[in-house]
């Protein structure tokens, strides 16, 4: 058991969690809330990281002598070594783990979030997924007793977080607590049982009812169809004969275009959708033939191809180069597209709830909210192409609707050309025009 | 060897040989430098950049003493520029065969420093290759926006100190979400060994160093 009382936690002078009491029984426990309300914070508050490195608390938290680790919301940064191996056997060493008893550990971690073929490769060179599955994995060797996971499936695809979500579960079963935060309810009807709601600056415990109707909702969200057509027109991008790797060959394309309007591109976790990106952008270099409207991507001068195709970086904070959030939107003002007059941009920066974050240093907004300042950024700017990287992670449903709006109405004016990578087809399906599915080092645009 | 042990050996004999003049010296270390590279197979390309970058060190300050000086002394000037070689081959020598992570094991595990020191070096070496990259990124992050940042240009650093701090800030709590806990004793999975033979090379090469600092010119 897990008991909070009274916490009362701020960052600045407003508190962002006021006299919250409530009791975490063992099981499998889920968080839900929307964009910035504190899920993050009241895990690093759970796991003894609060107000250690952050804010001020008042109140207490009792976990009753149980040990308790953290999963955060960018795995990447969560990572001291450079291989999983290495991660899980700094992490075994800290809880005094002895050496004779690590194979039992790392055997179990591995089978746990199968990554076996993941154990000595370079964390940095592991794409998002992998990196989430990773840091999991090091939890599971841990062995602790309280799991505190921060949207640990933001990255992974449907078959990784379906499989991963069973497991966790049959880990609750044996009387672990298991507190998870996520935006997307799909796989947790079965499985949960608490569902907490962020509610006006405290926590509140949704009653049978209540969770029914919530899951009733998803189901319906989901029963939705959706299709696809295959796209005619010119091509924006050719591939001809084009190989991408980094640490093994990802693509090996004999031939074919990209068109415009809006794609979405999917498929499993580590299938190198972010390298293809990469590529695009010239981050990493490509074999064979990539054409952008017919010149040679690799010829093209950087930043005359970059003022044309730009990225929507998968970590939001890659994006920024100034301090406050008032900054980065004069930077991107000063090099903005027709459709984003002064009046456009004020009503935006309300609708995305970030008026009143004007004068916040970026890195200190959540991440639902840095992810909201990213996208309008980048729609402001006067690009043809936009490659846009997981762009509804983080993001709750109201979020999510308002973004899609933003980029709709924004391409209505300027027929830019998007590229999304996603996981999230239900939410997207009604906005993208193709599909493209990436699997077996191959690309192909399908109906369905 | 141990690379703690290296290291240790590596600065005995760089700071002896700062102290005390052996032409002789400097090239039996140079030798036995260049014989241990090649034995443990180092690349060509490699060795060649280890030869090539501290030429222009060592060729100034040879220019300097023997050929700028009012009282040229080739002596001296050869002396000086060949430490140049035995810094940088020795150290070499110790980063050979040894990657960062079992260096910090093995200042944790063989001398006894403070976990926090060890783990300290280590998130300092892993940072580099981190901050390639992340400059790679900041630079085509400011093209996307119609900036173009040269390698002079202060919004790079200002971004790169504050992707730096980000990460030093993220570390931290990473590392003690990972039940790391300063000052609290670990166990040890990964040993690094510290065995009589590694002590019998390390005295051998020290004496025979010291023996030819003396002996020799």
């Amino acid at each position: 058991m897990i008991e909070i009382s009274d916490v009362t936690f701020s960052y600045e002078k407003e508190p962002l969690i006021h006299q919250l009491n409530m009791n975490i029984a063992p099981g499998f426990n889920l968080l839900i809330g929307p964009t910035g309300c504190g899920k993050s914070t009241l895990l690093k508050i759970i796991a003894g990281l609060y107000p250690k490195y952050a804010g001020k608390l008042t109140g207490g938290i009792d976990l009753h002598g149980q040990k308790a680790a953290m999963m955060f919301q960018n795995a990447a940064e969560q990572f001291t070594m450079t291989t999983p191996r290495e991660e899980i056997v700094f992490a075994l060493e800290n809880l005094q783990i002895k050496a004779k008893d690590y194979d039992l550990h790392i055997k179990k971690a591995v089978e746990f979030t199968k990554i076996a073929d993941l154990l000595d490769q370079k964390i940095s060179t592991l794409s998002g997924g992998q990196q989430q599955r990773v840091a999991l994995a090091v939890l599971i060797a841990m062995d602790v007793d309280v799991f505190l996971l921060d949207e640990p499936f933001a990255s992974c695809d449907p078959n990784t977080r379906h499989f991963l979500i069973k497991k966790l579960a049959s880990l609750a079963e044996t009387g672990r607590t298991i507190l998870l935060s996520d935006h997307v309810l799909d796989d947790y009807e079965q499985i949960c049982d608490q569902l907490y709601q962020f509610e006006g600056k405290t926590v509140k415990e949704l009653s049978a009812n209540e969770k029914n109707k919530l899951f009733t909702q998803n189901k319906q969200f989901h029963a939705r169809s959706y299709s696809f057509v295959l796209p005619t027109g010119t091509p924006v991008f050719e591939l001809n004969k084009t190989q991408i790797r980094q640490n093994r060959l990802l693509l090996k394309q004999n031939k074919l275009k990209i068109y415009g309007k809006t794609t979405l591109i999917t498929g499993s976790n580590g299938v190198g959708k972010t390298s293809l990106f990469k590529a695009m952008t010239k981050m990493i270099p490509y074999k064979g033939n990539f054409t952008y409207l017919d010149n040679e991507i690799a010829k093209i001068k950087y930043h005359k191809y970059l003022s044309q195709v730009a990225q929507i970086f998968q970590k939001a904070s890659d994006q920024f180069l100034t301090v406050t959030v008032k900054d980065e939107i004069e930077l991107s003002k000063k090099d903005r597209n027709h459709f984003f007059t002064d009046e456009k941009i004020d009503e935006w920066l309300d609708k995305l709830q970030l008026k009143q974050h004007l004068d916040q240093v970026v890195y200190s907004l959540s991440g639902g909210q840095q992810k909201k300042l990213q996208i309008l950024l980048m729609l402001m700017t006067k690009h043809n192409v936009l490659l846009i990287d997981e762009p509804l992670s983080g993001l709750d449903h109201d979020s999510i609707e308002l973004v899609l709006q933003l980029m709709q109405e924004c391409q209505e004016k300027l027929h830019q050309t998007f590229l999304i990578i996603s996981h999230q087809i239900d939410e997207l399906a009604q906005f993208c025009d193709y599909r493209l599915v990436f699997a077996d080092q191959q690309l192909k645009y399908v109906e369905e | 060897m141990n690379p703690s042990l290296k290291f240790i050996l590596a600065f005995i004999i760089s700071l002896e040989i700062s102290l005390k003049a052996s032409l002789t010296t400097n090239l039996i270390v140079i030798v036995f430098a260049l014989i241990y590279l090649l034995i443990t197979r180092i690349r060509i390309k490699e060795l060649i950049l280890l030869i090539a970058v501290p030429f222009i060190a060592a060729f100034t300050i040879f220019a300097t003493l023997f050929w700028f000086s009012p009282t040229p002394d080739a002596y001296y000037a050869w002396n000086l520029s060949t430490r140049v070689y035995v810094y940088t081959l020795t150290i070499a020598c110790v980063t050979r065969n040894t990657t960062a992570t079992d260096f910090a094991r093995s200042l944790e595990q063989n001398l006894h420093l403070p976990s926090k020191f060890a783990y300290g070096v280590l998130a300092a070496i892993n940072i580099i290759p981190r901050m390639k990259i992340a400059v790679k990124q900041i630079r085509a992050a400011a093209m996307m926006r119609g900036m173009y940042l040269s390698f002079w240009s202060p919004v790079l650093y200002f971004k790169s100190i504050l992707v730096a701090l980000n990460s030093a800030d993220n570390l931290a709590q990473g590392m003690e979400s990972h039940g790391y806990v300063e000052g609290q004793k670990r166990s040890t999975i990964v040993a690094i060994p510290l065995t009589k033979k590694y002590w019998l090379i390390f005295f051998t090469l020290l004496i025979l160093v010291n023996i030819s600092l003396f002996i020799f010119k």
